[in-house]
């Protein structure tokens, strides 16, 4: 083991001696500075080791020289890698995790998805002071579950800059699949401009990085299309909700480079099979504020975990990843040619793209990127806005947008199944929610709330083109321990005003509340997140999992993050059995820094 | 849908073929004076607890299948073709884009239809199975399989080696 070393060289020996056995463009690029795990070779047996092999790591953060897409860079780096190196840590161990902060300012490191003491979480204001300049601090927990996590900065803005890096945990016991190679796909989204300037940006001209709004060619387009009344009627819809219907990403590729495992598409990152093997991806989203739709065309992948824990298999051809979500899909590519795997932004303003290859210097053919979504198709349901009441959206704000007006109109084309969390007032009624409510007149732990919509993948995906990953896909094995039906629930909205960038739970910024929420200490109770904005929302518990209640019963998945799609009602179990206070977050770095941040006090 | 019912289609006919050209033996025509050889399996979630097995040709195998998982699995036997086949007949038969209900409409196909093709049998958790099956003279090597959707991509497949 290799826990002597204060800091580690990025690349060891052995790994150096392994790429040199293929030559090829991705060795080269990997001895210049790259994170070790991003070797082409990947791991051929989940128990091989690894560099920063726990149960002792250290870890020194700097902020130094390093080309990105081959140009000059000054990314925070952890051992002298952007992103970071791999932690590989084994369920069952004492982890003890020095953090030196090499920095002209205070940093942290926060283990997303770790369930650990509240003192070792790594927020600075909620769990410690912070690592202050200089100085070295030293987590030490048990580790108490397996699978694919990541680790990131939880101070300021320093996340943006590749200050983030995977965290995989081997597992004590047979996992319920079985593969030959692994990779790990680190997703992020890397800026040339400095973060505070992006922020300022986002505050003062909201639309700044959109180059995709409505133009007047695309107005005179609709007024053909729909005429004329209708058209200015929308465009007065969205002005009213402060919003842009092409809003999908408020931070896009006009200014993000999109890279996996550090390297922008041209530099095309290899990951390395031999045919007929099966290989797991554990594919992280570390990235900022960009969600991706992942696929590699001709193959079939299929999905093993979802945020590190386990769920039965589902195939797919695609999935669409949140921000600091994770996913672990298996692959058997059978030929001994290339596959591209294209990670396209949800907004199709970019893409991070790898190539699968049984020899290095190999590439297949990128994917058309696909046209840029509307909101107003999603927002209203799928088609057809034609002939409906606007007039109920008259003076709303995005909360409590009112749809009432729809419900007598002809909607033609409508897809009712995706009206669920349009119209909440009338859903509560709804013959065909097969949902049990329990006596004190909540639904049964497990079930679907009105208003969810775990059976769509989201904006810009057309369900017919390909099999996606969906929500409701999400299954476990077993039944997790507590059974419990909730005590209470707990409802919060999830806001924000797009043309000011502000973003806040229940209407308040962070620096608005007066104190934290409040769990019960081993109370057992319901979270219901209502996203009363056009936005999706990765909302990401600290300290305790969140069973995402997606009519799976009792084999409801845990996650660490959860979607949320816009005007979309979500809700999920937790056990309040870690004392302490923990954040509570949009993983959206802007809207996190805006304020769409809370503290959780368990006690 | 329509591509769905255009693949269902398809994994019919090419079954039918295959029922056709006959091989796979017949469970109820055997024995236990005509068994020679018994093979306990372990199917557990995601796996079978060989990933090899080799038979002689022409030997009757009598498998006993333990489903030690939280799953329902199956034990198929097929070439790697016919096994695809089954799986991606399978895979429509549990309509995409919903994992929720209907999870196990593929079963009946599984040993309705197959059954004269593909010798199957489908395990609870906890139970035993047995499935009699004569290994063919003529061919090189079969897969076993599970091909509830998921499970064999997870890793629920072997090889059978009939080279003797």
């Amino acid at each position: 083991m290799a826990n002597s070393r204060v800091i580690t060289h990025p690349l060891s020996r052995r790994q150096i001696l392994k790429g040199g056995a293929a030559l090829g463009l991705g060795s080269a690029a990997a001895l210049s500075l790259r994170p070790s795990w991003a070797n082409p070779w990947g791991q051929t047996n989940v128990y091989s080791k690894g560099v920063e092999e726990g149960p002792e790591v250290s870890l020194a953060i700097r902020r130094e020289s390093i080309l990105i897409d081959g140009k000059e860079a000054r990314p925070f780096s952890i051992n002298g890698t952007s992103p970071g190196p791999m932690i590989r840590l084994k369920e069952g161990q004492d982890a003890v995790l020095k953090v030196t902060n090499l920095l002209d300012e205070p940093t942290s490191i926060h283990w997303h998805g770790l369930i650990l003491p509240p003192g070792m979480d790594g927020v600075p204001g909620v769990s410690f002071p912070g690592i202050a300049p200089g100085e070295t601090f030293t987590y030490r927990f048990p580790v108490r579950q397996n699978g694919t996590y990541w680790y990131h900065s939880h101070s300021g803005l320093q996340e943006q800059l590749g200050h983030a890096g995977p965290l995989v945990i081997d597992a004590a016991e047979r996992e319920p699949f079985r593969y030959d190679r692994e990779h790990v796909l680190l997703l992020t989204d890397w800026t040339f401009e400095d973060p505070m300037s992006v922020f300022r940006n986002l505050k003062t001209a909201e639309g700044y990085y959109n180059f995709q709004e409505r133009t007047i060619a695309d107005f005179f387009a609709d007024v053909r299309e729909k005429g004329f009344a209708a058209t200015a009627e929308m465009r007065g819809m969205w002005a009213k909700m402060r919003m842009s219907s092409r809003d999908i990403a408020d931070v896009t590729g006009s200014t993000y480079t999109y890279l996996l495992n550090g390297h922008s598409p041209e530099e095309n990152w290899t990951a390395l099979f031999r045919a007929g093997e099966r290989v797991r991806l554990r594919v992280i989203n570390g990235s900022a504020m960009s969600y991706f739709d992942v696929r590699i065309p001709g193959l079939k992948m299929t999905v093993v975990a979802a945020d590190g824990q386990p769920v039965q298999p589902v195939p797919v051809d695609e999935f669409r990843i949140g921000v600091a979500e994770t996913y672990d899909v298996l692959v058997m590519p059978e030929d001994d040619t290339a596959y591209t795997i294209f990670a396209e932004s949800m907004d199709r303003s970019g893409f991070a793209r790898a190539t699968l290859a049984p020899r290095e210097g190999m590439a297949a053919e990128i994917p058309e990127r696909r046209k840029i979504a509307d909101r107003g198709m999603e927002a209203m349901g799928a088609h057809g806005m034609e002939g409906m009441d606007h007039s109920a959206m008259g003076g709303s704000d995005t909360q409590g947008m009112d749809h009432s007006g729809m419900n007598g109109s002809d909607m033609q084309g409508l897809d009712h199944s995706s009206m669920q969390g349009m119209d909440h007032s009338n859903m509560q009624g709804m013959s065909n929610e097969r949902s049990r409510i329990n006596a004190n007149g909540m639904l049964a732990a497990g079930a679907a709330q009105p208003g969810s919509r775990y059976d769509q993948a989201g904006i810009g995906i057309d369900p017919e083109a390909r099999r996606m990953l969906v929500y409701r896909d999400l299954k476990a094995f077993t039944p997790w321990p507590d059974r419990r039906e909730p005590e209470r629930e707990l409802e919060l909205h999830l806001t924000g005003n797009m043309e000011r960038y502000m973003w806040s739970f229940d209407g308040k910024k962070f620096s608005e509340v007066t104190g934290p929420i409040h769990f019960e200490k081993d109370e057992r109770l319901r979270l219901i997140l209502i996203n009363d904005t056009m936005m999706e929302h990765p909302i990401h518990l600290h300290g305790m999992w969140m069973e995402l209640e997606n009519g799976q019963g009792e084999l409801i998945p845990r996650k660490h993050t959860l979607n949320v799609k816009p005007g979309e009602r979500v809700s999920a179990l937790i056990t309040a059995d870690a004392e302490g206070s923990w954040a509570f977050h949009c993983h959206l770095l802007y809207h996190m820094d805006a304020g769409m941040f809370r503290v959780v006090k368990v006690s | 849908m329509r591509k769905t019912l255009l693949t269902l289609a398809l994994g019919l006919a090419t079954t039918a073929a295959f029922a056709g050209a006959g091989h796979g033996g017949s469970q109820a025509a055997v024995s236990d004076a005509d068994i020679d050889r018994t093979i306990r399996l372990e199917a557990g979630d995601m796996w079978f607890n060989a990933e090899n097995l080799d038979i002689a040709p022409g030997d009757t195998i009598k498998f006993e299948i333990v489903n030690t998982g939280n799953l329902e699995h199956e034990f198929v036997i097929g070439d790697a073709k016919a096994q695809e086949e089954h799986r991606e007949m399978m895979q429509a038969m549990m309509g995409s884009g919903d994992g929720g209900h209907g999870g196990h409409g593929g079963h009946d196909m599984a040993e309705g239809e197959h059954g004269g093709s593909m010798p199957s049998v489908t395990i609870a958790p906890g139970d035993t199975a047995e499935l009699v099956w004569t290994a063919p003279q003529n061919v090189d090597g079969l897969e076993y399989a599970c091909n509830i959707p998921g499970h064999y991509e997870a890793g629920m497949s072997g090889n059978i080696d009939l080279q003797g």
